[in-house]
């Protein structure tokens, strides 16, 4: 049979499943996400701190806590089986804890940042110390989840924790593009946002990460409807989906200090953030750090996450930049094949 | 004769969609990228905040001259349930935290904490 031939019926068969799964996609409702087992063992109001079954017979002695991002679902570690970090880090006998936010309640919009760094994270590791018996944690933190984690560690340079990778965590927030452009001082009124809203909507904040990349989304309908006869294309496409719409709106004062201290005033980068009346430089930090960066972020940019590793005092300093955007960092198909076996290989060592 | 393979509309497709949200995307990013266009919609922004205050506060007194909640009523009683719901489901994992701890011993069993990471390949 002629190649002309194969493509007509190759093409005649996926146009037929398309008309088939289109229908069963649109009457479809909101993907399966976060499968992987887990128990809730800590509900701090916004926040949900959860512990991931293990699945082996031995684990590493040091527990692993994953800080998501403020702004997101923590469900993005977790999308799919076979797509999920948390299960590739459970299989491979990490015993991991994640910190999931909520939407804070109109009662919790005056939680400022102190509140994340200096109230949420000790003690969600004090619950994780109860729950493993173990004084040493190691952490996972995502964009700004690694900021909070970063003050946290600079704050705390004799707490319990030891290692910790960061995942596209801006420190340098000038170079934070159009999010920089558009908090421009000179322009928005943070004060009359805050006091008039309380809590910045999800809707603004989703829409702010629409307006970098107008067409992203209009492009992957179009990509799904070509590739509808792809299951897996499909499913994949569903959970991020899901988790792009499921975005958190945020407290205004933690909002009020994020534009202040960071993005007008960017301390973190100039080393003169304080923090809950402490000096929160990152130059305070030694324990050893793993920076894991996209080349293609629209979020955290390339050139915003870079100085992360030249700002710590850590002498133990492991630098990964791979191809990919903000969000395939985590689970696209680089991430399956490169991030995570090395982030598995480097906080494996130091696990034990 | 010739190699050329016959074209696969599926991958024409694909590439078609990949340039134009590249062209769209550069294309937007370069007006929004602008001094203008940052004080346009921060002043927009201003406006919209503006009306949605003003209107919530005369929505609210209207209200409470019908005698109804308004929304900020609403948004707190929701809140509030919400609140308390959490209350009780802590009060209720606090208890069987103390069931389970009264029965076994702190800290929980689990697996043992003795995996070495397996040797780096060289």
């Amino acid at each position: 049979m002629s190649e002309q031939t194969n493509q007509m019926r190759d093409l005649m068969d996926k146009t037929l499943q398309r008309g088939m799964k289109g229908f069963q996609f649109i009457r479809s409702g909101a993907a399966e996400v976060g499968l992987t087992p887990k128990e809730l063992i800590f509900d701090g109001g916004t926040l949900k701190l959860y512990h991931y079954l293990p699945v082996n017979d031995e684990i590493y002695r040091i527990p692993v806590i994953i800080v998501m991002a403020t702004t997101n679902k923590g469900f993005l570690f977790d999308l799919i089986p076979g797509q999920s970090m948390v299960e590739y880090l459970v299989n491979n006998g990490f015993d991991v804890y994640m910190i999931d936010w909520d939407p804070p309640l109109m009662q919790e919009r005056g939680l400022r940042l102190a509140d994340y760094t200096h109230r949420f994270l000790p003690r969600c590791i004090e619950e994780v110390q109860a729950n493993t018996g173990e004084e040493d944690v190691n952490m996972i933190s995502y964009c700004m989840g690694g900021v909070l984690a970063l003050i946290y560690a600079s704050t705390h340079t004799d707490g319990p924790l030891k290692n910790m990778v960061c995942l596209t965590t801006p420190v340098n927030w000038e170079e934070m593009g159009l999010f920089h452009l558009w908090s421009n001082e000179q322009h928005l009124d943070i004060d009359k946002l805050v006091d008039t809203l309380g809590i910045i909507p999800a809707d603004f904040i989703s829409s702010s990460f629409e307006m970098l990349r107008p067409a992203q989304k209009a492009a992957g309908q179009l990509r799904v409807w070509d590739q509808m006869w792809n299951d897996d294309f499909v499913k994949s496409y569903r959970a991020f989906q899901r988790w792009g719409d499921e975005t958190l709106p945020l407290a205004g004062e933690y909002y009020r200090d994020c534009t202040r201290e960071l993005m007008w005033g960017n301390k973190m980068f100039k080393g003169t953030l304080v923090i809950n009346g402490e000096p929160a430089d990152l130059a305070n930090i030694t324990i050893p750090m793993m920076a894991v960066m996209a080349e293609h972020d629209h979020i955290a940019s390339y050139a915003a996450t870079k100085p992360l590793l030249d700002l710590v005092g850590s002498e133990e300093k492991n630098e990964l930049v791979l191809k990919g955007g903000h969000v395939s960092l985590i689970a696209g198909p680089n991430a399956i094949k490169r991030m995570w076996p090395q982030v598995n290989a480097w906080l494996g060592e130091r696990s034990v | 004769m010739s190699n050329d393979a016959p074209p696969n509309p599926s991958m024409q497709f694909q590439e078609w969609v990949t340039q134009w949200e590249r062209a769209v995307d550069e294309f937007s990013n370069k007006v929004m990228g602008t001094d203008e266009f940052s004080r346009s919609i921060n002043q927009m922004q201003g406006l919209q905040l503006e009306f949605q205050k003003n209107f919530g506060e005369m929505m609210a007194r209207q209200l409470a001259n019908l005698n109804m909640p308004s929304r900020d009523d609403v948004i707190k009683i929701s809140e509030d349930l919400r609140a308390l719901d959490r209350r009780l489901a802590h009060i209720e994992r606090t208890l069987n935290q103390l069931v389970t701890r009264s029965d076994t011993g702190s800290p929980r069993k689990g697996p043992a904490r003795t995996k070495k990471p397996p040797p780096q390949e060289t």
